[in-house]
């Protein structure tokens, strides 16, 4: 259980979420949660509390369920049993980013890095103005505003995805593999601005990737898929030899970076 | 040429003004067809609608003497032509399973059905077969102010639709995952839009044919999405250019005595490379 950091200077700005009194409660809980396709169960009994602040990666091998779990986080897949249960201030899908694993813009399609972000305000009535300027900025995007989208090269494109998801100003941020096909230093500017977000704002993220290394670099908690379930806990206590032989099929060590206490506790 | 288009308006007006909001009302909805690639479904639209009108015609001819005097009226051809196009909508907006090529796959079928099934039809019927080539040749003469308040209505109702929804319509529009992800009611959506496409490619069908119901379906937003730089633009440019062609093609065929539908259509073509051509000055100009 993580402790709530107090309100931080600049907590007024656009983006930031000044704590209340309800963050001290989870964020996103799970118990004896049971998931599935018609006549096929995917994941059963997963548990899993996370908290206001804390950056989980969600990691296991194709087809173990990564994307069901995040569908019915998402609110697209009911749950079969058990319960998903978010904090009151976060039921409304407004609360929500979602970062996507990719675009699904039809090409032919003219617009602008402005109005791409702005798609984000869906469904959100009487947003303040200012809005689109904070998620460019948080995204490394000043200044491109005008820049005509499939002039972006594909880091951008992606960053531009993490615009759009913040314009929302989410309590609970999902991004989904939002690395894959970017060279390192795309990859990398778009991790930093991620890791940005996570450590000044204090936005609780949900990372979903195959990358071990990434997870180890900057998971406070993780999600680990393996056989039908999911072990769920601090990063240093669910990346470890054991359940990562288990989940891939080899032998795999990692070396954490981060603490779980230095990433989320005040 | 102008002068000319003026004193025919007393005998002809019914017929310009249906054939000018058609094309405003039809592009309008052609703009979530092009963009979310579905251009092919309006054509099995058209082909769904002139099916239905020719079950219409032999339903009727059917019982004769005997058939009821609504069987034999517009308003029943127009009815059946709905009800079959807003079916085949159903049915080509991807309801009917998931994946873009299962979606396709039923699109195809659709148009070949139509096509196939409305000359079969009427094939023993000399007037019947003559109406179908009517529709598939397009000619709107025969309109009425009825119709061109619907086509009036049907662009009402889009243009509100669109200013109502603003973002939530424009990211359905054009990335569903993500709409459905930021609690966007996708689904209805889909089926509202499903209705209106099908609801206004029935009734054009009956009033200005198949080909200028499907060209001001999706060539003014085809031309359109190559000259401007937003989606919204898109949203604005789209009907203006559609109205521009129409009202063109309607006076410069008055003058000419060329069938005004085909000439709209031969405009709305040529305004798609000649947008294409604006694009490329535009990018190689300097800012």
């Amino acid at each position: 259980m993580t402790p709530a950091r107090p309100s931080t200077p600049g907590a007024h700005a656009p983006g930031l979420r000044a704590l209340d009194a309800r963050a001290d409660q989870p964020l996103l809980e799970a118990s004896g949660v049971s998931l599935g396709y018609a006549e096929r169960t995917v994941l059963s009994d997963v548990n899993f509390t996370i908290r206001q602040g804390e950056y989980w990666f969600f990691l296991g091998p194709n087809g173990a369920g990564k994307s069901t779990l995040l569908r019915s986080i998402l609110g697209g897949i009911p749950a079969r049993s058990g319960l998903i249960r978010r904090r009151p201030d976060i039921a409304s899908p407004d609360r929500l980013g979602y970062v996507p694993q990719r675009c699904e813009l039809n090409p032919t399609l003219p617009t602008t890095m402005r109005e791409f972000v702005s798609l984000g305000l869906a469904g959100i009535r009487g947003a303040e103005p200012g809005r689109l300027a904070w998620a460019l900025e948080r995204a490394n995007l000043r200044g491109m505003e005008r820049r005509d989208y499939w002039s972006l090269s594909g880091g951008q494109r992606q960053r531009a995805m993490l615009a759009r998801a913040l314009i929302r100003r989410p309590a609970l941020f999902i991004v989904d593999e939002p690395t894959t096909g970017l060279d390192p230093p795309s990859a990398d500017l778009l991790m930093r601005s991620i890791d940005e977000l996570h450590t000044a704002e204090r936005l609780t993220t949900i990372f979903v990737t195959h990358d071990l290394p990434l997870a180890a670099k900057h998971a406070t908690h993780v999600a680990l898929f393996l056989e039908g379930t999911i072990h769920a806990g601090p990063a240093d206590q669910v990346l470890v030899p054991p359940l990562l032989e288990r989940a891939y099929g080899l032998p795999i060590e990692l070396h954490l970076h981060h603490h779980t206490d230095e990433r989320s506790a005040p | 040429m102008i002068q000319d288009f003026l004193s025919s308006w007393p005998l002809f007006h019914d017929i310009y003004l249906t054939g000018w909001l058609a094309a405003a009302a039809l592009s309008l909805i052609g703009v979530p067809v092009v963009a979310r690639s579905q251009i092919f479904a309006g054509a099995a639209l058209s082909e769904a609608s002139t099916l239905g009108i020719a079950l219409a015609m032999w339903a009727s001819a059917l019982l004769g003497a005997s058939a009821p005097a609504w069987m034999e009226s517009d308003a029943f051809l127009s009815a059946v032509a709905v009800l079959l196009s807003v079916g085949a909508s159903l049915l080509a907006s991807g309801r009917a399973g998931p994946g873009r090529e299962r979606r396709e796959a039923m699109t195809a079928w659709i148009f070949l059905l139509g096509a196939a099934g409305s000359i079969l039809i009427v094939s023993r019927s000399p007037h019947g077969l003559d109406e179908v080539q009517r529709l598939l040749s397009s000619s709107i003469i025969g309109a009425t102010a009825a119709d061109a308040w619907i086509f009036g209505g049907l662009f009402a109702a889009a243009a509100a639709a669109l200013l109502l929804g603003r973002n939530t319509v424009l990211l359905w529009m054009v990335d569903p995952p993500m709409a459905a992800a930021a609690g966007v009611p996708v689904r209805a959506l889909e089926f509202g839009f499903s209705v209106l496409l099908g609801l206004a490619v029935g009734l054009a069908i009956r009033a200005s044919g198949m080909l200028y119901t499907f060209g001001a379906l999706v060539l003014p937003a085809l031309a359109a999405r190559t000259v401007a730089r937003e989606i919204r633009t898109m949203l604005v440019l789209t009907p203006t250019l559609a109205l521009g062609c129409a009202v063109a093609g309607f006076v410069i065929a008055n003058h000419l005595d060329f069938p005004p539908s085909q000439l709209t259509i031969t405009l709305l073509c040529a305004a798609v490379p000649a947008g294409a051509v604006a694009a490329r000055m535009r990018h190689r100009s300097p800012a």
